[in-house]
């Protein structure tokens, strides 16, 4: 079963990361490319993904004519995707547990971040009758 | 560059997707399907995944002992992820095209869905000073 575990991080998150002490982010980097590698040996990880800073995040919907009409950026909204993982697992509470571990990656002064990651099935494509 | 456009649908939009007529539901995933299909031709595709229906959504956080606390359903929620592309493109325009084209795919009665798309560029790593 394919997991999507997708790290979410409040703006005033990604604003406080700048100034977190440097051997406090590599601590921080350190943790999750030994979750990686752990990951790679078990032979669950599918993907791992970082994104750029929401700053530079933009809405776009179709317009009239096809063209994009783009909307942004976002001040005002208080949660963003930082990034995410899949893995493919036995069972969701594996799921849970390596979205544990990666909550649990050390923050400012090395205690545990507690980074709230949300676990979600990812599917193998839309049921057959509907292809 | 790479770019991820993430696919949001209100919670109403996962319901609403169910009562759809079979047809619509073919015609919308034959788009997307086309729109895959053109994307790997212009050697622009790197993923594509669906994610399971919102209403089994968790959040996971680690628990004092690392062990995973889970969190949800969440029946409040408006938006979720309903899925996502990632694309290797030469502009961020390039990547609105591509979201304005997935936003404008067919819904019910063929009416484009006009749903939103969030832009986020992929970062390939942490910046080397800090690894």
């Amino acid at each position: 079963m394919k997991y999507i575990l997708m790290m979410h991080c409040p703006k005033t998150g990604y604003e406080s990361f700048g100034s977190w002490p440097k051997e406090d982010i590599q601590a921080h980097i350190g943790f999750m490319k030994q979750l990686d590698k752990d990951l790679k040996a078990s032979g669950e990880l599918v993907a791992a993904e970082g994104l750029a800073d929401p700053r530079q995040a933009k809405i776009v919907r179709a317009g009239k004519d096809g063209a994009p009409v783009t909307d942004g950026v976002f001040p005002e909204s208080k949660e963003f995707l930082a990034g995410f993982w899949i893995v493919d697992v036995e069972s969701p509470e594996r799921a849970d547990a390596i979205a544990a571990r990666a909550s649990g990656a050390p923050g400012p002064g090395g205690k545990p971040f507690i980074i709230p990651i949300e676990v979600r099935q990812v599917m193998s494509g839309p049921p057959d009758d509907l292809r | 560059m790479k770019y991820i456009l993430l696919m949001y649908a209100p919670k109403a939009g996962f319901e609403g997707y169910r009562v759809w007529s079979q047809t619509d539901v073919q015609a919308h995933m034959a788009v997307l399907r086309g729109i895959n299909k053109e994307l790997t031709e212009s050697g622009e595709f790197v993923d594509t995944h669906g994610l399971g229906w919102p209403d089994r959504a968790k959040i996971v956080r680690a628990g004092k002992d690392g062990e995973p606390v889970t969190d949800g359903v969440f029946p409040e929620t408006k938006e979720f992820l309903a899925g996502y592309w990632m694309v290797d493109v030469e502009t961020a325009e390039r990547a609105y095209a591509i979201a304005a084209r997935i936003s404008g795919a067919a819904g019910p009665g063929g009416m484009p869905t006009n749903m939103p798309v969030e832009v986020r560029q992929v970062m390939s790593g942490p910046p080397e000073e800090l690894v």
